[in-house]
């Protein structure tokens, strides 16, 4: 089948799991409403509580979980091709030890970051995320031209070693409950409650998704090796420099929108490429979609599992991952 | 550096005690002679006990989250819940250390060395009475510690009576989120003080049937419990008017929330309402206060 | 065609490199890059290639200087062929070749037809076609070496550069690889230059030799004027017996001792 037709068969199937995630899930949740009721115009809005759970609780975090798992999953995809290796995810160059560490600050030390209607702890934690970003391009830039994978790599675990040591001396600081409280912010909450965030984080996962259209054909060059691939004509430096910000970005939003949800960025590229294939233009916009939907699904599965009680989504994610991960070691030995 | 500062101040301290020896032990004004004279307490609450019951003058080392009363500030920290400093609990001398029920290797440490240890566990609300008069017993303040549990006792009868008979409004009771923002709402289940509290100054609890202390829910749950009353503690910090009001408009955004329609939401600060000490009727007072407004001019 | 004249070239301060290499690599003609680990013969592969700046001269293809021809432009007139190909994800045979093609399409063209009729083409010139549906990482050391060729030949580049290809092969994939680069030079006119450390390979298939020691280049010229005795004892210190060998048909070098290093 020639590729264009791949490529449309492949959007369009996934697309439409997407869409359907993003109309159903609104739909579900631990109280009953009634459809009609949501979008009767004669009840003014703070008169109806059903229309106020679909706009204000379920269709925000339907749109956070969309938006989400879409730049975990895509992220996913370019950092493994840009470090040639199947196993890396959005949080191996230290992203979301840098965003953790500035969620904690926040919740730990009394300042006041609110912006736009956006709270203090989305605004740290993607500070932490920028700075994260920057010391890391910093350090595996700082002796030869160009991108050095291997220097990234190294660079990236440093810092998310030393990240990690900054985060248990503040949670010495800290006390009982706001340990507590950083320990739930690290496994990810989607409960948004205004489209503020979300309008707030998609300026930055937009120019994400702008630069990842048009990587695709130089990833695959790029997994041959960085000599073949300029040796084909791609411009290997200027190459990995988009991959890196694009991914960094668009996980850096992710991540101080709906916390840092785990195992998105490694699940839903292997599973797409177990579908797909190994050519990036499929692989890509397939995986987008597809994290879009896998997180919607577990946003729902979250908040209607322990009804009224709402699971942290990174666990379930987690919950999925694990025997996922066990199956593929089976398989593949 | 830190460990400097607690040798230099177990130092003075030894020092202080080495020099005051002579007059011995047992001659302190009000306890009973043979009681714990060196009382070391890891838990906040029960430092606040102890002073409520006039065993002030025993204590000699409190835990590094205590803030209440004024003159247990005074005194050298010891660390507290996740990591006390056995060390200078062991040199401070002390003849009772009050700790954390479930702090098993803790007591074993403190047994070897051969000190006393007195394990608290934290309990519904008619736990903070009986905890006094023990504790009263244990130090050698019981008739003190009886007087004082007596009026506290006292006090939470008068709200239980003056709000019976009252119709129940749904209450919601949160005692952590996002500041300025309704995210990551940590709510009071049907377990605990605090539910307890709300019990008891006559309101219905709109997590009462989840079976937990805490409860963690999202906007859609509070939306569909419609609470008629909101009591969100802060504590930790106080809050300027101006913050306490953009703390109240946080709420605004869930406009069909009958405690939003009807301005019944409260913002209560101080940690008089999340430490579980002889305070807490103060707080319970203010919890009743919002809840049933009239309630103090009732039988 | 493709000329290196008077390079110069070091990866850092006090790390070995080229002095002064001038290399002549005529249309039409098949050249051996000889010497030893360290001579500098993947440098000069890389060099020559575009993907690395001489620090002084000039490399030029067809007299145009080569860092100054775009990439994708290059990518179209020389296709370089690896020492080794990993790849981190399990591409099908077909689509590795296919992207041989990615020079020749636009910013977010996609391949055409014509562009799977030129793969298939590659891949049997290669004699790989029935592997086409293959996953690369499941193929043979041999088999993968004839793809990455077939990957280099789609490019449809008049050059190629070949860095090691048989290193890593056994003397069955050996021949293979040397009778399909002879074919390659012979029938299709593809020019190219191999850089090796193998003598024998290098005597099967190159009609011109550069001998590289130490980023100087030794001696350069044809075949058989450049491999004797001498240059094998200047290159890598072994006395080696130099020979036509009737049945093979070309030179063939058997070492036979050490000698001792000359200061």
């Amino acid at each position: 089948m020639p590729l264009r037709r791949r490529i449309f068969l492949t959007v369009a199937l996934f697309g439409a799991v997407a869409v359907a995630a993003l109309v159903l899930a609104p739909m579900v949740g631990s109280a009953p409403i009634s459809l009609r009721r949501v979008f009767d115009r004669s009840i003014p809005f703070t008169d109806n509580p059903d229309a106020q759970i679909f706009f204000i609780s379920r269709l925000p975090r339907t749109l956070a979980a969309a938006l989400v798992g879409a730049a975990l999953a895509a992220s996913g995809v370019v950092f493994q091709a840009l470090l040639r290796n199947p196993l890396a995810t959005p949080f191996t160059l230290g992203v979301s030890s840098g965003a953790a560490l500035g969620a904690m600050l926040a919740i730990t030390f009394p300042v006041s970051l609110a912006f736009a209607g956006v709270s203090t702890v989305p605004i740290a934690s993607f500070a932490g995320a920028l700075g994260a970003v920057a010391i890391v391009y910093f350090l595996s830039t700082v002796r030869r031209h160009g991108l050095s994978t291997t220097v990234l790599l190294l660079a990236g675990i440093t810092l998310n070693a030393f990240f990690s040591s900054l985060i248990l001396f503040v949670q010495y600081l800290a006390d009982f409950s706001q340990t507590m409280r950083t320990v739930r912010w690290l496994m990810g909450d989607l409960d948004v409650g205004s489209y503020a965030p979300i309008l707030a984080a998609l300026p930055f996962l937009l120019a994400g998704f702008a630069v990842f259209a048009w990587l695709p054909r130089a990833l695959n060059l790029l997994t041959l090796g960085a000599d073949a691939a300029s040796a084909r004509g791609v411009d290997v430096v200027r190459t990995q420099r988009l991959a890196f910000f694009s991914a960094s970005l668009a996980t850096g939003a992710a991540v101080s929108l709906g916390g840092p949800v785990g195992f998105i960025g490694i699940i839903v590229p292997h599973l797409v490429r177990l579908l797909v294939g190994a050519d990036h233009r499929l692989v890509l916009p397939a995986s987008a979609l597809f994290g879009a939907a896998f997180l919607i699904g577990c946003d729902v599965a979250a908040r209607t599992l322990i009804a009224p009680m709402v699971l942290p989504v990174g666990i379930l994610t987690a919950m999925i991952g694990g025997p996922f991960f066990l199956w593929l070691l089976i398989r593949r030995g | 550096m830190r460990s400097l500062v607690q040798l230099a101040t177990a130092a003075a301290l030894i020092a202080a005690v080495a020099c005051a020896r002579p007059e011995a032990s047992g001659s302190r004004p009000g306890a009973q002679p043979g009681a714990p004279q060196r009382i070391i307490s890891i838990v906040p609450a029960v430092t606040e006990m102890l002073f409520a019951i006039g065993a002030g003058p025993q204590v000699v080392a409190v835990s590094s989250f205590d803030t209440w009363p004024a003159d247990a500030l005074k005194l050298p920290k010891v660390g507290a819940l996740l990591d006390p400093d056995i060390e200078q609990v062991i040199r401070l001398r002390p003849d009772l250390v009050i700790v954390y029920g479930a702090e098993s290797e803790l007591r074993a440490k403190l047994g070897r060395a051969g000190i006393k240890t007195y394990p608290y566990v934290m309990g519904g609300l008619a736990n903070l009475t009986k905890t006094m008069r023990d504790l009263g017993r244990q130090v050698g303040r019981a008739a003190e510690a009886e007087a004082a549990a007596a009026a506290i006792d006292a006090r939470f009868d008068a709200i239980r009576r003056r709000v019976a008979g009252r119709p129940k409004p749904r209450t919601l009771l949160v005692f952590g989120r996002e500041p300025g923002s309704l995210r990551a709402i940590d709510a009071s289940g049907g377990v605990g003080f605090l539910s307890d509290i709300v019990e008891l100054a006559g309101g219905e609890n709109v997590f009462g049937a989840v079976k937990r202390e805490s409860v963690r829910v999202g906007t859609e749950e509070i939306l569909a419990a419609r609470p008629q009353i909101v009591i969100d503690l802060h504590y930790g910090r106080d809050l300027a008017p101006d913050q306490i009001d953009r703390e109240r408009d946080a709420w605004k955004s869930l406009g069909s929330l009958p405690a939003v329609r009807e301005g019944k939401i409260a913002i209560l600060v101080g940690n008089q309402f999340v430490v579980p000490g002889p305070r807490l009727v103060d707080a319970a007072e203010a919890i009743a206060d919002v809840v049933h407004p009239q309630w103090r001019s009732g039988r | 065609m493709l000329q290196a004249a008077d390079v110069t070239f070091a990866y850092g301060p006090g790390k070995a490199g080229l002095h002064g290499v001038s290399v002549d690599v005529p249309g039409g003609s098949l050249v051996g890059i000889l010497g030893p680990n360290g001579s500098g013969k993947t440098t000069l592969l890389r060099l020559l290639g575009g993907m690395l700046t001489p620090a002084s001269g000039r490399i030029t293809i067809d007299g145009r200087d080569v860092s100054r021809v775009p990439r994708r432009q290059l990518a179209r007139q020389i296709a370089v062929v690896a020492q080794e190909t990993r790849l981190a994800f399990e591409y099908s045979v077909l689509e590795v070749v296919l992207m041989g093609r990615y020079p020749h399409l636009g910013a977010f063209e996609l391949e055409s037809q014509d562009d799977v009729v030129i793969a298939r083409e590659a891949l049997a010139a290669t004699g790989t076609l029935n592997l086409e549906d293959r996953l690369f990482p499941t193929l043979s050391g041999g088999e993968k070496q004839r793809v990455v060729i077939a990957s280099a030949l789609a490019q449809a580049a008049d050059l190629m550069l070949l860095d090691e290809p048989t290193a890593a092969l056994d003397p069955g994939y050996q021949i293979e690889i040397a009778t399909l680069l002879r074919r390659l030079n012979a029938e299709r006119g593809v020019t190219m230059a191999v850089a090796t450390h193998d003598l024998n390979f290098a005597a099967s298939i190159c009609d011109r030799l550069v001998l590289l020691r130490a980023g100087h280049v030794l001696a350069a010229g044809p075949t058989a004027d450049v491999l004797t005795r001498e240059t094998v004892r200047a290159l890598y210190d072994v006395d080696a017996d130099v020979r036509f060998h009737e049945d093979a048909g070309h030179l063939t070098v058997v070492p036979l001792r050490r000698t001792r290093r000359e200061a």
